[in-house]
């Protein structure tokens, strides 16, 4: 039996006195693709903060990797976080924004010519982000956190602005990492990328 | 929205002011007759102190100027004004406060009455520039008789000027075809400051200082009737200016939460650094293979060589420290100059580190180590501000001969040297630009101080000494090299080196292991 990657027990968070999570216990194991669902405001994406270090808990213990999660370049370089739109640097392409993931990775999961194949960005390459629409934004958020090298990603809707086809092709890419041996935990409201993990409520109630 | 509000929306006057009674009802209290009280006895005190010591000024004024710094001076107000359309035209000019854009500007109300309060801003900031820019021209042309009348024409003018300037820069916010008008206006200008300082206006200007009333009079009810006309325009344009231009950047990049929370200046420029980046069309480049921290830090190199534009006006302005010497300016002025102008030639290549400490999720998913990653990000602020330095300090040697009022202690038989003090003072300025980029937002709950002069909000304050604080400190001997004996040069060298580098390490060190955000 592995170590479990995430250990959560007893966790509670309150947000300006009002509980969002209450008594929360999780295990994930290695490989293990685990999805958060549940009605808006039910704390998925607290959860999401709580493990990724960026939550103090109220009370109750967080261990990622058999500690707390620390907001430090050791933590940042096994977690891949997929949350909020990032802040992208200025003058920079999208083709740029991956190359500068790969450059900086030594050993990036895909080529950046694969990334932009695969996330259908190709013809997109030399705009800036800013000049994408919505969904294409969301698709390279996706590229550039699927192609560094991580061995937990945690992503907080990563459906959110994606076409019906491109949601089936990311629940088979989100497969393949699994399968390398990654973890994924994601908050995510689309019942069928659900449908390929564990599903987990964070009122306690597993599916 | 409900009631007797509803009723009065249609697109008129009464619409934006029964919202704008509408937001003020349900926002702060209201101004009490107590907080105007406040207001007029401080701006009295204000006058109160400030009046000698401007009268003082004003009263110097009187007498012909001297010739030989005629050149030097004009070339300065010409540049200030050229600099005051740039800045007007990089604003926006006409930018509404992020709630209202995203709230009031998309709905049927009438857009002009919308903008009303904006443009009563910019009148007033053009006011307060054109009263400055007047002084200045007349500071620098010299009143040989009836120095009130003068002082008034020139303070008319320079309002004038500064009025139709702004007018200038709305119209071309609003149509393609003034835009290049107002480029014309700003590039007339640089011009008129290069020959001006060549020297070959030299007997023009000498005419234009001994003008008789009547042609100044001439020249000032001209300039009243061009500004009137542009301001009719612009006032007439207002209503038609695009939404998205006013809107775009601030809804699509998400910078609205920023702007409205926190009153961040920070947030204005993104929204203009985010506007020119969306206009260019770019082709990717391969990324160099470097260390994983000098990867990260290309990104600002490779920033900064798609606007050479910028680059070039940044080397350009290396001139402005020997104009001001050439000028006359004060030896205290000009240093605060070239540090000032280092500083922000430093703050141009940081915008990575900006970038990160805004928003932090894109150094999350990079994850490289928050110190290696700033030592890496201080090599273009460095390299910037040094030849920045570099050429200013020379320039100053070259141009106006050295350091005005060094001679005497010394520092004028070595001033040929001072230009070594450019590369030395580099590391103290790039540690001061990326504290500026890493600064939290104004904090706004900081107390206020309540002196005979009016309150002063120390938020504000604090977060503009945040960076100029740590390179004024690295920053020291280089400030003190007027007053070493020549024999010293060695040693202030030295001590320059070691406090530079002392300061840029003891930031990274320090500041490396603060969280970001």
């Amino acid at each position: 039996m592995h170590e479990p990657i995430i250990e959560v027990t007893g966790l509670s968070v309150e947000l300006g006195a009002n509980p969002v999570l209450q008594d929360m216990r999780l295990t994930v194991a290695p490989g293990e693709i685990v999805a958060v669902v549940g009605p808006n405001g039910c704390g998925k994406s607290t959860l999401l903060r709580c493990l990724a270090g960026l939550q103090p808990a109220t009370s109750g213990e967080v261990r990622v990797f058999g500690e707390p999660p620390a907001d430090d370049a050791r933590f940042w370089a096994r977690v891949a976080l997929l949350g909020d739109e990032p802040a992208w640097y200025p003058g920079l392409t999208a083709r740029e924004h991956l190359e500068l993931m790969g450059a900086v990775h030594a050993t990036p999961r895909m080529a950046v010519d694969t990334a932009l194949d695969v996330f259908a960005l190709v013809e997109r390459a030399d705009a800036v982000p800013l000049n994408l629409s919505t969904g294409q934004r969301q698709r390279l958020c996706l590229a550039a956190t699927l192609l560094r090298p991580s061995t937990l990603l945690l992503l907080d809707e990563p459906e959110r602005g994606l076409d019906s086809a491109f949601r089936s092709r990311l629940a088979g890419l989100l497969d393949g990492y699994a399968a390398e041996g990654g973890t994924v935990v994601m908050a995510t409201h689309d019942e069928d990328l659900a449908s390929h993990a564990r599903q987990v409520s964070p009122s306690g109630v597993t599916a | 929205m409900t009631g007797p509000l509803a009723s009065r929306m249609p697109g008129s006057e009464t619409g934006v002011r029964s919202v704008r009674a509408y937001l003020r009802s349900r926002g702060r209290a209201p101004v009490s007759l107590a907080d105007r009280y406040v207001t007029v006895f401080g701006l009295a005190v204000l006058v109160a102190v400030a009046g000698q010591p401007v009268s003082t000024l004003i009263g110097g004024l009187a007498g012909a100027a001297e010739p030989a710094r005629m050149g030097a001076g004009v070339a300065l107000v010409a540049l200030a004004m050229a600099g005051f359309l740039a800045a007007a035209r990089a604003a926006g000019p006409v930018l509404l406060p992020a709630p209202d854009a995203t709230w009031l500007l998309l709905s049927p109300l009438d857009r002009r009455q919308l903008l009303g309060r904006t443009a009563r801003t910019l009148i007033t900031v053009a006011v307060v520039a054109g009263l400055v820019l007047g002084l200045g021209a007349l500071a620098v042309l010299g009143a040989p008789d009836q120095l009130v009348w003068r002082l008034l024409a020139a303070l008319a003018l320079g309002v004038s000027a500064a009025v139709g300037g702004m007018a200038l820069a709305v119209l071309g916010q609003a149509s393609q075809s003034w835009q290049v008008w107002l480029t014309v206006a700003i590039a007339a200008l640089v011009v008129l400051a290069v020959v001006a300082m060549s020297g070959q206006l030299r007997s023009t200007l000498a005419i234009a200082a001994g003008a008789p009333l009547s042609a100044v009079a001439a020249a000032v009810a001209g300039g009243a009737v061009l500004c009137g006309l542009l301001a009719a325009r612009a006032w007439a344009a207002l209503g038609r200016i695009p939404a998205r231009t006013l809107v775009s950047a601030s809804t699509r990049a998400g910078h609205v939460a920023d702007a409205t929370v926190t009153l961040d200046p920070g947030a204005l420029t993104w929204i203009a650094e985010d506007n020119h980046w969306r206009a260019r069309k770019l082709g990717s480049r391969r990324w160099p293979s470097l260390p994983a921290p000098l990867a990260l830090a290309w990104q600002d190199w490779l920033r900064l060589a798609r606007r050479p534009r910028r680059l070039a006006t940044m080397t350009a302005t290396a001139a402005l420290p020997a104009v001001l010497a050439q000028a006359g300016v004060t030896r205290v002025a000009l240093w605060a100059a070239v540090l000032a102008g280092a500083l922000a030639v430093a703050c141009t290549g940081v915008s990575g580190a900006r970038r990160d400490n805004d928003n932090p999720v894109m150094a999350r998913l990079i994850g490289v180590g928050r110190r290696p990653a700033l030592a890496a990000r201080a090599v273009l602020p460095t390299v910037l501000s040094g030849v920045w330095t570099t050429l200013a300090l020379a320039g100053i040697a070259l141009i106006a001969g050295g350091f005005p009022g060094t001679e005497a202690v010394g520092g004028g038989s070595w001033s040929g040297a001072w230009w070594l003090l450019g590369p030395l003072m580099a590391p103290a300025l790039a540690a001061g630009a990326l504290r500026m980029a890493r600064r939290s937002p104004v904090d706004h709950s900081m107390p206020v101080l309540d002196t005979p002069g009016g309150a002063i909000p120390t938020g504000p304050l604090i977060w503009a000494a945040t960076g100029p604080d740590l390179a004024v400190l690295g920053c020291l001997p280089a400030l003190s090299a007027p007053l070493v004996p020549v024999n010293g040069l060695g040693a202030l060298l030295a001590a320059q080196g070691v406090v530079s580098v002392l300061v840029l390490a003891g930031y990274v060190l320090r500041d490396g292991t603060r969280k970001a955000g």
